[in-house]
């Protein structure tokens, strides 16, 4: 018995010691990036966009060494996974969805000394900072394409969670769509969570049966709803990574994309440099955070102009939440002279005229 | 009795034979996963120390471990009690939300209560959230209307939708419009965390809870009478046992102890009522009590085991790349391992 | 053009009862033989993952479909093993299943994630082609699996009750002992069974995959094994009623999604409910007869002759 005790213990002594060795015998990097998706990285969407920033990065400064976690819940997971991360030697963090913002704040008061910067909360501290791409003007001229190219006048619009940043993303899209094509409705249908694939398909199907010849959508993936949209011979739009066109090669017309890089990697050597600073940056269409994908090839060469001039206005600052704007029950919400700039986007509880649905 | 293995005269004490048995199991269970791990190019023995490293030889990891055996430790005994009337309770989850639920409504109603006042009444209103939603299956169970696996089988799946409702709807917080989730909770209604970790008061519950249904079910005339009904509810009907009310006094407070753990997750560890509160907690604590044959000590062994398993998840995402769900391979494994070494035997349960 | 509401909602449950009815056949032949599989669940994720991974390595969704349908039903067989041979608890046994197919299902799909594949191909009757109200929708056209939907439903339907080899599986759910005492092998027939019902898993998780998401995505499911549970019970272990018991409960799901397309106030969450619910309200209201209907040995495994 004392024997055999023994060896175990000794065994254990033993991976103890090789487990702690290991790091140190491999090479120091400059910095260690850890990363958690609520999805998985190849989803042609959210988090696709944030795992291609963070390579560029490894580009951009040699040197840096990426962790990565995928499928990482909205709960109390995070934490233990963010404080994995740091044991491993971690020293900047993203969280990159919304619901790792608290996980990821209360992992940032015991480690002063890691870094993090969440996307799309609005928590700050020492070490805690939060950035986001400002989409609801973006989403201006994604209308105006739409309602340039739809035959029908019946645009679809796909949402996954009824919050504030979507029905605006809703809103300035049917903006858009109105200000080229007066008769141009958009339909909304609310699947109920940021990705069920199934549903997804179900709601692009349902709209589809409705009608509409373009779909638009803000899930965490546009996939599935750009390929049953393909399927079926209709156009889309896509959102959050502009890699999506390759799934509709017919049919794309445009779409909106994320593109952290730069941001992703001014943060980066600060953290390297010790010179980190918290902020709340929130950057645009034509301010580095937010792009427009390029146009898909059935998209005419009028359309595409009229698109980049409305893209290009939006950059150099027109925001499409001017008054007056009356919501869909007939209510005027932006009185004229009033205009809804960054600070509202999250506060949309009514979606504009034209658009058909309602905000739960 | 078919099954024991003795040799005359030397029998070791029944917890060291547990510990023996559990131990043998989970070996085999390393093994094969380790088996696993290999064939999907993973090296096993990296992955066992960085799991014994992170898991067990930290203070956060352990600390963690500790967070995760609270609800499962609950929900293994929300199935041990019905089980001892030979009711089936697979209802856990469902109980779990709808004591989450209850306890929100207490906290949201009453945020201006002192804590010594909130607390109990929260923790209260989540066993009652947990018993009544048991007490439907236990009511049509009793009346022979609906078989209980079934009924709290499919009352699982509407708790949660419940809870979603009520956090985009009436309970929407209005501070994070731009996301689904109640308002927080006042500091009165938060269960008190020790040592500057997550492990909160709920770990208490948790162990009052296992202590009381040890001494309940063995010590008390209550548990003989509840193995005696279990064993023939016929003849206890006919002896003048009042069988139904056993039935629904037993899934109730089953379901009670479920909605604790419920409770421990929104009061304990998130502050607010949230989606996605159990990662399955309420099938665990089924298959932990199952393994276990209802006994306590095996319960929190097993819960034990468990909890350590779901760790090792964690860090094998990030240090090898898994996903995360194939941790439940190694679940599945230990289930198998112990599912297929009991042919006919059937005194446990 | 625009599709009546009747119209949009049964296009789309037949696009979602799809799979819940190849699932729910399953699972009544299973449970015919006198075994639950609570694990359910746990197949079509295998069936989903091993179709998704074999269509995106093979560029063939049929070899996808004959894949997952052999994973489904080995996967029941290593089920079967375990309350046949074993004579382990069905429902532990079932929620090890469960458990090892959300497992089994990550590691096997995980490097096909993002894969694109060309889905199963569609056909439509070119006499129906011409209709109005179908050239707008999805009706009529449709992949092989839902093509052969109801006919399998048909052939379960026979099998059960119109063969002889139906007959030995409902006399062993009814009672393993007698069945035996009657010369049949109670053993082999409950594995034939659970085979059979495996592959109909295996095809309920690869048409998700295969045919109406086109993806691969862990817990890509979202219960509907669960669902397919309640709807044997809901359909009394018929393989005919869960035709209609698959549209009802598929339907459900279409429902909410056309009524807000047209701007209706609905809550996602309250419709979700509706299987659940009114399976619930079914066992109820059919109460005693209800119990008669389902197979008497359900749930209690075989001893052999001791």
């Amino acid at each position: 018995m004392e024997k055999r005790s023994g060896l175990v213990m000794g065994l254990l002594v033993l991976a103890f010691c090789v487990a702690l060795a290991a790091p140190l015998a491999a090479d120091a990097p400059k910095l260690i990036i850890g990363a958690i998706y609520v999805g998985s990285v190849n989803d042609y969407g959210y988090n696709r966009s944030f795992h291609d920033a963070l390579l560029t990065v490894q580009k951009n400064i040699p040197g840096v060494k990426l962790l990565e976690a995928e499928n990482v819940p909205e709960s109390a997971e995070a934490e233990r996974v963010m404080e994995g991360m740091i044991q491993q030697g971690a020293k900047l963090i993203f969280p990159t969805s919304f619901g790792h913002q608290e996980p990821a704040f209360n992992v940032a008061k015991r480690h002063p000394d890691v870094y993090f910067e969440h996307a799309g909360g609005w928590m700050m501290a020492a070490n805690f900072g939060n950035y986001f791409g400002n989409t609801q003007a973006a989403w201006y001229p994604m209308g105006v394409a739409a309602g340039k190219m739809t035959k029908t006048n019946k645009l679809g619009f796909v949402i996954g969670v009824p919050i504030g940043f979507a029905v605006g993303n809703v809103n300035a899209f049917e903006l858009g769509a109105r200000s080229v094509n007066p008769a141009a409705v958009t339909t909304v249908v609310v699947t109920g969570g940021w990705s069920d694939k199934a549903k997804e398909a179900a709601a692009a199907n349902a709209l589809l049966d409705q009608g509409c010849d373009v779909l638009a959508m803000h899930v965490d993936s546009p996939a599935t709803i750009v390929r049953t949209a393909e399927a079926r011979g209709a156009m889309s739009i896509g959102f959050q990574s502009i890699e999506a066109r390759a799934l509709a090669p017919k049919g794309w017309i445009t779409g909106l994309g994320f593109t952290w890089a730069p941001y992703f990697t001014e943060v980066a050597k600060s953290v390297i440099a010790g010179t980190f600073k918290p902020s709340s940056t929130h950057l645009g269409l034509g301010e580095g955070m937010v792009t427009v994908a390029p146009f898909g090839a059935n998209v005419p060469a009028d359309v595409r102009q009229v698109v980049t001039a409305s893209a290009d206005k939006i950059a150099k600052g027109f925001n499409p939440f001017t008054g007056p704007i009356v919501d869909n029950t007939g209510v005027t919400q932006i009185k004229a002279g009033e205009s809804w700039g960054g600070d509202k986007m999250g506060d949309f509880k009514w979606y504009v005229e034209g658009v058909v649905g309602k905000v739960q | 009795m078919p099954g024991d293995r003795t040799t005359a005269g030397r029998r070791l004490p029944p917890a060291a034979r547990a510990a023996a048995r559990y131990g043998l199991i989970t070996v085999i269970v390393l093994v094969v996963f380790g088996a696993i791990l290999l064939a999907a190019g993973k090296n096993p023995l990296k992955a066992y120390a960085d799991t014994f490293v992170y898991a067990l030889a930290n203070a956060y990891g352990f600390s963690e471990l500790l967070v995760r055996l609270t609800p499962i430790l609950l929900t293994a005994v929300a199935v041990a009690i019905p089980a001892r009337l030979g009711l089936i309770n697979v209802g856990g989850e469902g109980q779990l939300y709808m004591g989450a639920w209850l306890a929100t409504a207490g906290a949201l109603a009453l945020p201006h209560l002192p804590a010594w006042v909130l607390l109990p009444v929260v923790t209260l209103l989540g066993f009652s959230g947990g018993a009544l939603w048991a007490a439907i299956p236990g009511i049509l169970r009793a009346r022979k209307l609906v078989n209980e696996t079934i009924a709290t089988l499919l009352l699982n799946y509407v708790a949660p939708l419940i809870v979603s409702f009520f956090i985009f709807g009436p309970w929407r917080s209005p501070e994070s419009s731009a996301y689904p989730q109640s308002p927080a909770f006042s500091d009165a209604a938060r269960l008190p965390s020790f040592f500057n970790t997550r492990i909160h008061a709920g770990l208490l519950i948790a162990f009052a809870a296992l202590a009381l249904y040890w001494f309940l079910m063995e010590k008390t005339r209550w548990g003989l009478q509840m193995r005696a009904i279990g064993g023939n509810q016929e003849a206890s009907q006919r002896l003048g046992i009042p069988v139904a009310t056993w039935i629904v006094v037993a899934l109730a407070i089953g379901g009670g102890i479920a909605g604790l753990a419920g409770m421990g997750e929104v009061s304990g560890i998130h502050g607010r009522l949230r989606q996605g509160l159990s990662p399955g907690y309420g099938f665990t604590g089924f298959l932990i009590s199952w393994i276990a044959g209802g006994r306590p000590l095996g319960i929190l062994l097993m819960a034990f085991l468990f909890a350590v398993i779901t760790s090792a998840g964690d860090i094998l995402q990030i240090t090898q790349g898994l996903p995360y769900s194939v941790i439940n391979i190694l679940l599945a494994l230990l289930l198998f391992v112990v599912l297929a070494r009991r042919p006919a035997q059937r005194g446990a349960r | 053009m625009n599709a009546p509401l009747a119209i949009g909602v049964i296009a789309g449950a037949v696009l979602s009862g799809t799979s819940l009815l190849y699932a729910t056949l399953g699972e009544t032949i299973t449970e015919r033989s006198g075994i639950v599989n609570l694990g359910l669940e746990g197949i079509l994720l295998i069936g989903a993952s091993v179709g998704f991974a074999s269509a995106a390595s093979s560029a063939s969704a049929y070899l996808g479909v004959a894949a997952a349908a052999l994973a489904g039903g080995a996967a029941n067989l290593l089920f079967g093993w375990l309350v046949v041979s074993r004579k382990a608890n069905q429902l532990a046994s079932g929620l090890a299943m469960m458990f090892f197919g959300i497992g089994a299902s990550a590691l096997v799909g995980g490097p096909f994630v993002g894969a694109v594949i060309t889905g199963l191909p569609k056909w439509r009757p070119s006499f129906l082609a011409g209709l109005r109200w179908v050239k707008s929708t999805t009706l009529f056209n449709y992949d092989i699996l839902i093509w052969l939907a109801v006919p399998v439903a048909l052939l379960v339907w026979w099998a059960l009750f119109r063969t002889r080899w139906g007959l030995g599986v409902r006399a062993v759910g009814e009672s393993a002992a007698a069945a035996f005492a009657s010369g049949r092998n109670p053993a082999m027939i409950q594995y034939q069974a659970l085979f059979a019902g495996g592959v109909l898993g295996g095809l309920a998780g690869a048409h998700l995959s295969l045919s109406l998401t086109l993806t691969w995505a862990e817990g890509m499911t979202a219960g509907r094994g669960f669902i397919a549970i309640a709807l044997v019970i809901f359909s009394k272990w018929h393989p005919l009623r869960a035709i209609a018991g698959a549209l009802v409960f598929g339907g459900a799901e279409a429902l909410q999604l056309q009524l807000q397309a047209r701007g209706a106030d609905v809550s996602p969450f309250l419709l979700d409910m509706i299987p659940y619910v009114l399976t619930l309200l079914v066992l109820l209201a059919w109460g005693g007869a209800r119990r008669l209907a389902a197979p008497a040995g359900l749930g209690r495994t075989f001893y052999g002759s001791e």
